[in-house]
């Protein structure tokens, strides 16, 4: 009876142990994910700013970006073999995409998720506690300025957009979305510092500079012509930045954050290498005895004869790589499976690497001097308009322009834009925005109808979210 | 009318009358399993005290009446029962007190005789897990349990994908759980098959239950074997065997390839054009392709006492694949012993499994470029490098040829798939240490109390060498030394010119479990009462890692140590300890009868994980029921002689389903190239970067209710036996790891309860077991299974959700309310353009050329994008069905056995995806393409595009022989229980199926949203020769 009892008083004794801890057992804490709620411990709010400006390095930029921005205008073709189409480079070329083309939802994706890390970022710092202002301003300014950047891109592309701050599903007019790109814009200015005033080890980071330079293209593509002159003007003048004597210097090593660079996307080539995916790779020659990459993003023959008829060598040659041409680091192109390729995508040193040293040049001050023309040029300044641009047009050892009269300063700038800035991802937005699409469309040969002002709505956006409206004609 | 009755009364009467004299019966008994004779058997009549025994050969005389039932009984068998008749000899086959008709199964927390279920169990036993020689016992058992689908690979030391009544989650948590002598663990590769006694099969909800927590994908209990009481018992088992592919596919030669090839460079109007009659024709798959090895030997000891029960055994496998240099070695050491104590009151189990792995794999890829590169490429150039699809682009003569002037240029971007398998250098090791105690005390003799505690500890490491220049200098015959080296100079850093580089990289593993269960079992008056109540802790995934690679290794591989690696380039260490998961459960369950006739089970688990701590809500619970009534012990059965057996089934119960990651809102980093990193400062520094991830939401547990009835019946004196079972399993809440809406803030997927999946089907067993004299018997058995699987509500923001990638951009499979769970979904081809008018007219996508595939514009639109995407059932078979046969004459025993799927689709992307146009095609797709004369309105011409879409979508129904066993037993070699068995296997030596490519049977890696069913680099399904011997002492 005792032994009985024994074991009854053991028996009890492991069920209580056992009730009473089950919860402790269970909580068993993260060890390779940080959970959010440890994060203030362990990061700066420079961490999460970090954060939005890696979003530049992804793969999307490297191949997508590409067909949205170039491919589908009248620059550049697809490319590469006949039979890779790389996914929908071939009906971004030829303009028989659709709302399902994988570009779009790449990119509609893209910009949106680094709003939501812009966004996530500006309230983490708001709420981190920090004690020196102006620092906490100058995270607040970046993370506002890469928030209006991806903005912008946006409503280029699609014209009415939700904010996604407000609501992901009613698409808000465009001049509000352009409003609040505006006012993200005016807080970078008010507080970031000039690209001379940062830290050596902070060179690259979203500066004063830079968020002017923005607005005044925000507001260009706005027609507001008075503000977009007065902001190209105070970049110009604010003794920062002086344009490269050389133009071909500007996409090589040493034009890496040059005199002329006012935003670039960064990008390392030695170990551990880090840069816009795959960007010089999927432009990069394919075939011939270099081979280093994927031969997408072809310059086309429309764009050599641009160069061609305005006799601009300089640029033209600093634009295109062209078969068997020996590079300027003496690499031998040679008899590759296309005509010509993308020279400002190219990296001497890391050659056919998936992440190179290649700095994606965004803006710079040629544009802002372009950017300045114009607007001089709208606002009946003819002469500051024709200073300008031929500024422009003497560094590439170009005569000055013979236009003259509003009209034909007009088609000269945007001819002189074309050229300046081929291959830097703003043709397709240019020929929308001066609504010169349709008939440089028609002139390569696509198909263009109205429809092609604005992209379409991914057809993914529209399978999660069915009460978003589609663009005219998707 | 009653005059009938009288008449037939009188009839059976004089009938037995005449019965009634005695008479002689012989016989022979012999054991079930082996056949062997068995000396000693107790032969006795029903309600007489006389009786005989067998002798030396199972041989045994008796006096008997035709109305007499003879009892033959021995230790450690099933007793049976059997009435003379009209019968002079009768033989029996006796059943160890494991096996057949009183058949026990292993059911969580116990065990239960096969009668007495009220859910539906497959059992599969040790004679039949090693009649299919495999390095893993799931693929031993593929064919033999209804409902359970084994999608094997035949790839070295490859683990085989399970799924038990359908796919019913989207998730992680696809496999059943395996329970290995009560310990659990995530697939039977590292045990020796011949060490297992019983794999077991919990399939319905009321016996799986009991493992609620991760039963909803199925329960596989698999016990090893154990000493018993008797002499010492020494056992070896042999094999050697040989292997090579089943189905090798006919691939273009030279002359077709560049035929082929040229009609593409036409209809693309662009392009050198190949010269015909080329110096080489290679055959790539002759090439990479060698007969495989495999060698099994395993000895095993056993026996036992009134202390302590033994059983220790030995076993190296070693296979070589098909693929030169891929190889893979397992040696085993098993230690099961028993040991007893105050009269078998007081016992202790220990079991001990070490596992040492060793292997060297190598890449599938190679298959994949073996079926592509061109045949016109040479394995070696005369240079001595590697041949690649280089070719003169001025001459269009494939070789690195060229004269002044002339240019070349690729014929594709496919590798060398021998040098493939050449440069792979990977070397894989890992130790496995498998052990557990079990304390077992009879508190009353009703009453005992078991407890065990047991963990697996991995070691393993793997290293991997990677000779990048030799890889650049192959790339390219015209490259040389001294161009490496120059850019080597000219990137002093780059790593991508580092003459090699050598990764380490070990990993450590450990789970323990502790559980305690009381078990009651009391009959009072015909009422059978079995109880059992415990509780268990498991901690598994408590692992880390830890990885350093360096660059420029000298180039012997005696020195490939990291500390040797060149200062020039940075080495790189990572290392991570993972979060491990903690479960915490409590169980019981009640098991009534009554008089074996009516049966009552209810089964309830709580489990807690810790998986869900974002919200604390740990624990779930997870009840089942279970009802059975054997008609045929109901008095009005009893007569009936034809139906022996017969059994009604029914249950009820829910199962959970956790197996997603720890669920909590992070901060995502990474290391390296991430998007969540940028370089700053003139230096370009690594800066590292954050993001916050889609917040976590309240997830619970998967909750799995599944509903079945069965019958289970044996006929014609138990020769006829079988089942029937009806199931219906709903995953009311299914985990899916969502995407994110495209314009939301939060970029990472997330967990989420997104829809219903349903699996319902039917399971029928059918076995016929006849002994037809002394030496002869035999059997036959099929087993079939149909499951529906349907996704049959999903939220409406996760519904499209896309998988099934081809690597080119082209996705096959789509998530769809009233679809499979990732059903094909893709364009229907709708015949081929002819000519230009019609493209110009027609829908299209893109611009095609007359020869290339037309699809079907089913919104009608006018244009054809994912909009006209449409569903084409499942890479998941709706049937499965095995077939099994055994005859045994003499001393000659013969066993075939078959299984087959149908009702699947498979994507045959190696057919479909092209990227350049300049890859190889298989003679068929040469011979039936489409040409502008001969019109074909099937298949493409050679300039065709790369999208998916349903031409590639073949059937995948198959069926394989899958085992002829040949054996013939040398008997009392040595002493009367000594003996030897000498056998010849053919696996797989023949399949039958429409599939065009290689083997529909794809296991990969199960996940349904990615390559599950489509072939792109699987490895395929091998025929194999096996000689084996088996010897016992």
């Amino acid at each position: 009876m005792k032994f009985r009892n024994l074991n009854i008083a053991l028996l009890m004794a492991a069920g209580l142990m056992v009730s009473s801890c089950a919860k402790d057992f269970l909580d068993v804490p993260s060890n390779e994910i940080i959970e959010a709620g440890d994060s203030e411990e362990n990061y700066s709010p420079e961490v999460l700013v970090n954060g939005i400006y890696g979003m530049f390095t992804d793969w999307n930029y490297g191949f997508s970006f590409l067909g949205i921005t170039e491919i589908i205008s009248d620059n550049s073709e697809k490319g590469s073999s006949p039979t890779d189409t790389g996914s929908d480079k071939d009906i971004l070329d030829n303009l028989t995409y659709t709302s399902t083309a994988g570009s779009f939802a790449a990119l509609w994706e893209q910009w949106y998720k680094s709003i939501g890390r812009a966004t996530n970022a500006i309230e983490y710092t708001e709420n981190y506690g920090l004690t020196d202002e102006a620092l906490k301003n100058r995270y607040i300014g970046e993370a506002r300025f890469l928030r209006a950047l991806n903005y912008f891109w946006l409503v280029r592309g699609w014209g009415d957009i939700p904010i996604q701050e407000q609501d992901l599903i009613k698409r808000v007019p465009q001049a509000e979305v352009y409003d609040y790109i505006e006012a993200d814009l005016q807080f970078a200015i008010d507080h970031l510092p000039a690209k001379s005033k940062y830290a050596a080890k902070d060179l690259g980071r979203a500066t004063k500079g830079a968020a002017q330079a923005l607005l005044a293209k925000v507001h260009l593509y706005q027609g507001q012509w008075q503000q977009a002159y007065d902001l190209s003007q105070a970049v110009i003048s604010s003794g920062e930045y002086s344009l490269e004597p050389n133009y071909e210097k500007i996409w090589r090593l040493e034009g890496e954050n040059g005199s002329e660079s006012i935003f670039e996307i960064q990008a390392r080539g030695s170990s551990i290498a880090h840069g816009i995916q795959q960007y010089s790779q999927t432009q990069g020659p394919r075939g011939g005895s270099a081979g280093i990459g994927w031969g997408f993003n072809t310059p086309s023959q429309n764009l050599v004869d641009a160069f061609n008829a305005e006799k601009d060598e300089i640029r033209r040659d600093a634009t295109i790589i062209f078969r068997n041409e020996v590079m300027y680091d003496g690499l031998k192109i040679g008899n590759t499976e296309n005509e010509m390729y993308n020279e400002k995508a190219y990296s001497s040193a890391n050659g056919g690497a998936g992440d190179t040293d290649k700095n994606l040049r965004y803006m710079r001050l040629g544009e802002i001097y372009l950017i300045k023309a114009e607007a001089a040029n709208e606002l009946g300044n003819t002469n500051e308009a024709l200073t300008a641009l031929n500024a422009i047009r003497t560094r590439v050892k170009l005569a000055n322009t013979t236009a003259s009269g509003q009209a034909n300063i007009r088609l000269a700038i945007w001819k002189e834009r074309r050229l300046e800035l081929a291959m830097e991802h703003d043709r397709w937005f240019d020929l929308v925005r001066t609504k010169q699409a349709e008939n440089a469309m028609k002139a390569a040969g696509k198909p263009f109808e109205s429809k092609h002002y604005l992209y379409p709505i991914p057809d993914n956006q529209l399978i999660q979210t069915p009460e978003m409206t589609q663009n005219t004609g998707w | 009318m009653r005059k009938l009755f009288t008449l037939t009364f009188v009839f059976l009467l004089s009938f037995s009358w005449l019965y009634g004299q005695n008479k002689t019966v012989t016989g022979t008994v012999k054991d079930s399993q082996s056949m062997i004779g068995l000396p000693g058997v107790s032969v006795t009549i029903k309600g007489n005290s006389g009786g005989t025994q067998t002798d030396e050969a199972g041989r045994y005389t008796l006096e008997a009446a035709p109305t007499d039932s003879l009892v033959f009984s021995f230790v450690g068998y099933v007793s049976q029962s059997i009435v003379v008749g009209d019968k002079s000899q009768i033989n029996v086959f006796m059943d160890d007190e494991n096996m057949a008709l009183e058949e026990v199964v292993v059911v969580g927390y116990g065990t239960q005789k096969k009668v007495d279920l009220t859910g539906a169990i497959g059992s599969v036993k040790a004679a039949e897990i090693v009649k299919q020689p495999a390095m893993s016992a799931m693929q031993s058992i593929q064919g033999k349990v209804a409902g359970l689908n084994v999608t094997a690979s035949e790839a070295p030391g490859s683990t085989p994908q399970v799924t038990i009544r359908g796919l019913g989650t989207a998730l992680g948590g696809r496999n059943p759980l395996y329970i290995v002598d009560g310990f659990p663990t995530d697939n039977l590769n590292s045990i020796n098959p011949s060490d297992i006694e019983s794999i077991d099969v919990l399939k319905d909800a009321s016996s799986a239950s009991i493992y609620g927590v991760r039963a909803a994908n199925g329960v596989i209990m698999v016990t090893t074997k154990k000493g018993k009481v008797g002499n010492v018992k020494i056992g070896y088992e042999g094999y050697v065997g040989m292997k090579n592919m089943l189905n090798q596919v006919k691939m273009a030669n030279a002359s077709q390839y560049i035929q082929y090839y040229n009609e593409n460079i036409e209809g693309i109007g662009r392009g050198t054009l190949l010269k015909p009659n080329q110096a080489n024709n290679t055959d790539w798959f002759d090439e990479i392709l060698q007969n495989g090895t495999v060698y099994n030997n395993a000895i095993n000891i056993s026996g036992g006492s009134e202390i302590v029960d033994y059983f220790v055994s030995v076993n190296n496998f070693t296979e070589n694949g098909i693929i030169d240099g891929s190889k893979f070695v397992r040696n085993t050491i098993r230690n099961n012993n028993t040991y007893k104590f105050l009269d078998n009151k007081l016992k202790f189990s220990q079991n001990l499994n070490l596992s040492f792995n060793k292997s060297t794999p190598k890449p599938f890829g190679a298959f994949n470029d073996a079926y592509r590169q061109t045949p016109l490429a040479p394995v070696m150039f005369d240079n001595g490098r590697y041949g690649t699809s280089i070719y003169n682009s001025s001459t269009g003569i494939a070789g690195y040829q060229t004269a002044a002037g002339e240019t070349t240029g690729n014929l594709n971007s496919i590798g060398n798939p021998v040098y493939a398998i050449q440069r792979a250098n990977e070397l894989l090791n890992s130790t496995r240490i498998q052990g557990g105690i079990e304390g077992e005390y009879q508190i009353f003799d009703f009453l005992k109390i078991n407890s065990r505690i047991g963990g697996t500890k991995i070691f393993s490491n793997s290293r991997t060498f990677t000779d990048i220049k030799d890889a650049w200098l192959n790339g390219n015959p015209l490259r040389t030394d001294q161009e490496f080296q120059d850019l080597k100079d000219k990137n002093p850093n780059v790593v991508g010119y580092a003459n090699n580089s050598l990764n380490y990289r070990k990993n450590e593993d450990f789970r323990w479990q502790w559980e305690t269960f009381l078990s009651f079992d009391k009959n009072f008056n015909g009422h059978q009462i079995n109880a059992v109540a415990g509780f268990s802790r498991e901690k598994s995934g408590i692992s880390n890692m830890l990885s350093g690679t360096g660059y420029d290794l000298p180039v012997l591989e005696q020195y490939w140590n990291l500390d040797m690696a060149s200062a020039d380039y940075t080495k790189v260490v990572n290392q991570t300890y993972y979060t491990p998961r903690a479960l915490a459960s409590y169980f019981g369950r009640v098991q009534y009868n009554y008089n074996s006739k009516y049966y009552a089970t209810a089964t309830i688990r709580r489990d807690g994980s810790s998986v869900f701590r974002n919200t604390g809500e740990y624990f779930a619970t997870f009840p089942s029921f279970g009802l059975g009534w054997t008609i045929s012990n109901e008095d009005f059965m009893k007569d009936n002689t034809v139906l022996n057996f017969l059994k009604l089934r029914a249950n009820w119960g829910v199962l959970g389903n956790q197996d997603i990651p720890l669920n909590v809102s992070q901060l995502l980093t990474a290391e390296g190239s991430s998007n969540y990193n940028y370089v700053f400062g003139p230096g370009q520094d690594l800066v590292l970067g954050a993001a916050f991830g889609s917040p976590a939401l309240p997830v619970r547990w998967e909750k799995t209710q599944e509903t079945g009835v069965g019958l289970d019946f044996e006929m014609f004196d138990r020769k006829l036996s079988g089942s029937v079972d009806y199931y219906n399993k709903l995953n009311t809440n299914v985990l899916m790891n969502v995407q994110p809406i495209l314009n939301s803030a939060f970029a990472n997927n997330f967990y989420d309860h997104g829809g219903k999946v349903r699996n319902n089907g039917v399971e029928v067993i059918l076995n016929w077991k006849n002994s037809v004299s002394e030496d002869f018997n035999y059997n036959i058995g099929v087993n079939y299974a149909y499951n529906h699987n349907e996704l049959t509500d999903v939220k409406p923001a996760y519904d499209g959700a896309i998988g099934g990638s081809l690597s080119n951009g082209q996705i096959t499979k789509q998530i769809k309310q009233g679809q499979p769970l990732y059903g094909w979904w893709m364009w229907e081809a709708d015949g081929v353009w002819q000519n230009q008018d019609e493209i110009t007219s027609g829908a299209k996508y893109g611009t095609p050329r007359p020869g290339h595939l037309r699809y079907k514009d089913q919104n009608a639109d006018g244009v054809i994008d994912n909009r006209d995407k449409v569903f084409f059932g499942s890479y998941m078979p709706t049937s499965t069905y095995g077939v099994n046969l055994g005859i045994n004459y003499k001393a000659i025993d013969f066993s075939l056995s078959g299984y087959g799927v149908a009702g699947n689709k498979i994507y045959n992307a190696l057919k479909g995806t092209r990227i350049n146009g300049g890859e190889n095609i298989t003679e068929d797709t040469f011979n039936n393409r489409w040409i502008s004369s001969n019109g074909s309105n099937v298949n493409p011409g050679a300039d065709r595009d790369s999208y998916a879409s349903s031409y590639y979508l073949e059937s995948g129904n198959y069926f394989r022989i899958n085992n002829i066993t040949l054996g013939y037993t040398f008997k009392k070699l040595y002493n009367s229980t000594s003996n030897m068995r000498l056998y010849f296997t053919a696996q797989n030596p023949f399949m039958f199926t429409k599939y065009s490519g290689f083997s529909p049977e794809i296991a990969s890696d199960g996940n349904p949203a990615l390559t599950s069913g489509i072939e792109l680099s699987a490895y395929p399904t091998t025929r194999n020769f096996l000689f084996g011997v088996n010897v016992q002492f």
